[in-house]
């Protein structure tokens, strides 16, 4: 039994196979239909591609480890993605835009932190609520139209380079190892396990679930506030529909990344992976010139046969 | 000690003070009283047994205690001197550690990190925690109470047992000196069990004073050193083991002398063969299962806990394929899964009855005709005078205590929550009812009346077979028992060979 106990612990490749099987299926796959697949442009691009996504999925894995959900991640980029393209173009500063939109970013965590720990309203309901009001200020603040006519330095954040390596790669690897390093090594992380795990265990440790809460969602907010930076940079211009759906592929994300939306059961890795394995079935079909449509299906089909697989393996 | 044992808490001790005392405490809900003038005390190095049935007011007296409630009036004196219990902090500042049935356990961090939950060592960088160090201090810990494992472990995969261990390790660690033991052995396997009890004694000799909660009448006496009785929140009297007999203690209890042959009208001549199991076998590792099971009678399984007995009975309903073997219900042989059980009229009455066996949330009534559905409205058509009739009589025939038949199942008593789940199946028609521990958690007089409700089912025609690991039950109780052992039958007890004695020598003996 002791000896059991030790090998799963010391082994967590063992919860691997659900998305490192898909991923390794579907590079196999891709590049055995489309010549262009495999190429160092082409995985430069994927992984580029999917720092924007993993910059939401990170926090979306510690919310969804306290039981909770985040829908607003996707409105509300497209919101602070706005912001930086109203404030770059005003004031001729990346840095003001980026630091406007950790501070709407933030703001909004912030009300769905207190909406789910302070009001109690289930997290679904209340960040759904978020999301239309980030939506209605998106149209608001852009009237509709994109921004456009970015400075320089907003389009060098998502072209640039340091030492060879694109900076959204070193921007999505810094927030990687920032969160594993929270979640695995703080205090902090800890009480995410706990939250989900088992909230009285935290009360009678004389620790306040509200506030931890409100952090979780505040951190998720400026996440969004950072992203909304490459999301500019990216596209070069604020437009009113960047976001949309986001929250999506970054739920699908975690999920297939193996971590469960009960008993705070999480695995940052696997989201990690999880992103990677969006992005490539993403660049994939694209590759193959299927309609977006169909990418989005694939990714709805991706996460059920992932969760399909690891239930598989529970089950046996 | 007899002095100490015999003094009592309101008046001066002469002694050294107990360790913790409790004088005078009531606490009031809306409409309920549930804790009337209890005091109370502990010595260090004592174990102090609290017995009750249910809603006797243990668990308030326990939440007093952490600090979950706040007494109405009484006071609280540690060592002598009087203290203040208002918050859970002021109860872990005074020592005082509660194991309660739910652990407070985070599932996926590991032990290390759980025994210091919200007390983590800081490592070097703000905020962050000295792995290192937190895991020397756990392995400390768990050395000191004897418990011989990687404090690197995930909850998740411990064993119930072990989970208890790490949470009186956690208890410990916070300097706990009054550990509070809510019926510490109810999922504890009997080798466990003698772990539990080892690391007890060593507690005691520890100085550490415990108050342990119990329904096993046998635990109470060969661990405690003081038994104090609480009966619809009052103390009705602090006695010593050795001073009273199970059955005084059962009368303390329930206010009234319950005749623990829980009366059984045998039937006189057996009735046809319901069920006939040969050479049954499973995955689960079961194997050879011969048993029959006749009208009118109540069967009892029995052997030590997991030596096969609910894997037979799953096989029997379906719910674990069946490898090998045959199973006739009234003749006709039945191969299908669960769906076809019940059908046929098979109930299986598993031990989680809240997890397996009612929706908490809806009501008595729901709860009752839910499986009858197709029987009761066979066009489909749901007729709520029809069915709350049918539930209202469901409710009279079983003597379900509920103010109506509207009431949530959840806020039920266990042994009416019990009730429900038998009517729920009588409903649909059921003729053969097994049972996985019928009783557990449920107090000494719902207990009689299950039994009392059993016996009824089967005279009238139906049958039983009955999981039981209190073995005085399966005497009382059952016209034969199957005692089983590693996943086979190791022999069959007729009613007059049935024993005590005899079922444990069948369930250890070696072939």
């Amino acid at each position: 039994m002791r000896e059991q106990a030790m090998q799963l612990n010391t082994n967590p490749l063992q919860r691997i196979p659900g998305v490192a099987v898909m991923l390794v299926l579907l590079c196999v796959v891709f590049s055995l239909m489309t010549p262009g697949f495999l190429t160092m442009p082409n995985i430069s691009n994927v992984l580029v591609q999917s720092t924007i996504l993993l910059m939401l999925a990170l926090p979306m894995t510690l919310i969804i480890m306290t039981e909770g959900l985040d829908l607003s991640m996707g409105a509300v980029l497209t919101l602070t993605s706005l912001i930086v393209a109203i404030v770059a173009l005003a004031t001729g500063s990346m840095v003001m835009g980026l630091l406007a939109a950790l501070a709407v970013g933030t703001v909004f965590g912030v009300a769905n932190g207190w909406l789910v720990a302070v009001v109690g309203i289930p997290p679904f309901v209340a960040t759904l609520g978020t999301l239309g009001m980030a939506q209605g200020l998106s149209l608001i603040v852009s009237d509709g139209q994109s921004v456009v006519g970015m400075p320089a330095a907003v389009r060098g954040v998502y072209s640039g380079t340091l030492a060879g390596v694109p900076l959204p790669i070193i921007l999505a690897l810094g927030s990687y190892l920032a969160f594993h390093g929270l979640l695995y090594h703080t205090r902090f992380g800890t009480y995410i396990f706990a939250l989900g795990g088992n909230r009285e265990a935290l009360k009678f440790a004389g620790i306040s679930a509200r506030g931890l809460l409100i952090l979780v969602y505040a951190l998720g907010g400026a996440m969004v506030g950072l992203a909304g930076l490459l999301m500019t940079a990216r596209m070069n211009s604020g437009h009113p529909t960047a976001g949309l759906g986001l929250e999506f592929d970054a739920i699908a994300a975690v999920a297939v990344g193996g971590t469960s939306f009960e008993r705070g059961n999480g695995w940052l890795l696997g989201t990690l992976l999880g992103v990677v394995t969006v992005g490539v079935l993403r660049n994939g079909l694209n590759l193959l010139a299927l309609p977006s449509s169909i990418q989005v299906a694939s990714v709805g089909l991706l996460v059920i046969a992932a969760l399909f697989v690891d239930g598989l393996r529970s089950r046996s | 000690m007899t002095q100490l044992a015999q003094s009592k808490a309101a008046e001066p001790i002469v002694r050294a003070p107990p360790l913790f005392e409790l004088r005078g405490i009531s606490k009031e809900f809306p409409g309920v009283k549930a804790l009337d003038d209890v005091s109370f005390s502990v010595w260090p190095g004592e174990v102090h047994m609290l017995l009750g049935e249910n809603g006797a007011g243990k668990s308030s007296l326990m939440k007093v205690l952490c600090g979950a409630y706040r007494a109405d009036s009484g006071s609280f004196h540690y060592n002598g001197e009087t203290v203040e219990i208002t918050s859970p902090a002021d109860a872990r500042k005074l020592g005082i550690a509660v194991i309660f049935q739910e652990f407070s356990l985070v599932p996926y961090l590991d032990i290390a990190q759980n025994i210091f939950l919200g007390r983590e060592p800081a490592g070097r960088v703000p905020g962050t925690i000295d792995r290192k160090k937190i895991l020397a201090d756990a392995r400390r810990v768990l050395d000191s109470i004897g418990f011989d494992i990687d404090p690197a472990i995930q909850i998740e995969k411990l064993g119930v047992a072990q989970q208890q261990m790490v949470e009186i390790a956690k208890a410990i660690s916070q300097n706990a000196r009054i550990l509070v033991m809510d019926e510490p052995t109810a999922a504890l396997s009997d080798r466990e069990t003698e772990l539990l009890f080892a690391l007890i004694a060593r507690l005691k000799a520890d100085g550490v004073a415990i108050i342990y909660i119990s329904h096993r009448m046998a635990e109470v006496f060969s661990l405690g050193d003081r038994i104090t009785v609480l009966r619809d929140g009052r103390r009705i009297d602090e006695v010593k083991p050795g001073a009273v007999s199970s059955d005084d203690l059962v009368r303390m209890m329930v206010g009234r002398s319950v005749d623990m042959s829980y009366p059984r009208t045998f039937a006189e001549a057996p009735g046809k063969v319901m069920l006939e199991v040969k050479g049954l076998a499973s995955a689960s590792g079961i194997t050879g299962i011969d048993l029959v099971v006749r009208q009118g009678e109540i069967v009892g399984l029995c052997g030590l806990v997991g030596s096969g007995r609910t894997e037979v009975v799953r096989a029997i309903f379906g719910a674990d394929k069946a490898t090998a073997g045959q199973i006739l219900f009234n003749g006709q042989e039945k191969s299908g899964g669960p769906d076809e059980a019940a059908r046929l009229g098979l109930a299986l009455i598993p031990e989680s009855r809240k997890a397996e066996g009612l929706a908490l949330i809806r009501s008595v009534g729901d709860n009752l005709i839910v499986s009858a559905l197709r029987k009761i409205f066979p066009r489909g058509l749901f007729d709520h005078g029809k069915s709350r009739q049918v539930a209202n009589d469901l409710v009279r025939q079983l003597r379900i205590a509920t103010p109506s038949d509207k009431q949530a199942v959840g806020l039920l008593s266990g042994g009416n929550q019990q009730k429900v789940v038998i009517g729920k199946w009588l409903a649909a028609g059921a003729k053969l009812f097994i049972f996985d521990e019928p009783t557990r958690g449920i107090d000494v007089g719902a207990k009689a009346e299950i039994f009392a409700l059993i016996d009824r089912l089967v005279a009238d025609g139906a049958a039983a077979l009955m999981i039981s690991s209190e073995q005085s039950e399966i005497c009382h109780v059952c016209d034969r028992a199957y005692v089983m052992r590693d996943g086979q039958i190791a022999g069959e007890l007729a009613r007059h060979e049935l024993s005590e004695e005899n079922i444990v020598k069948l369930g250890m003996q070696h072939a």
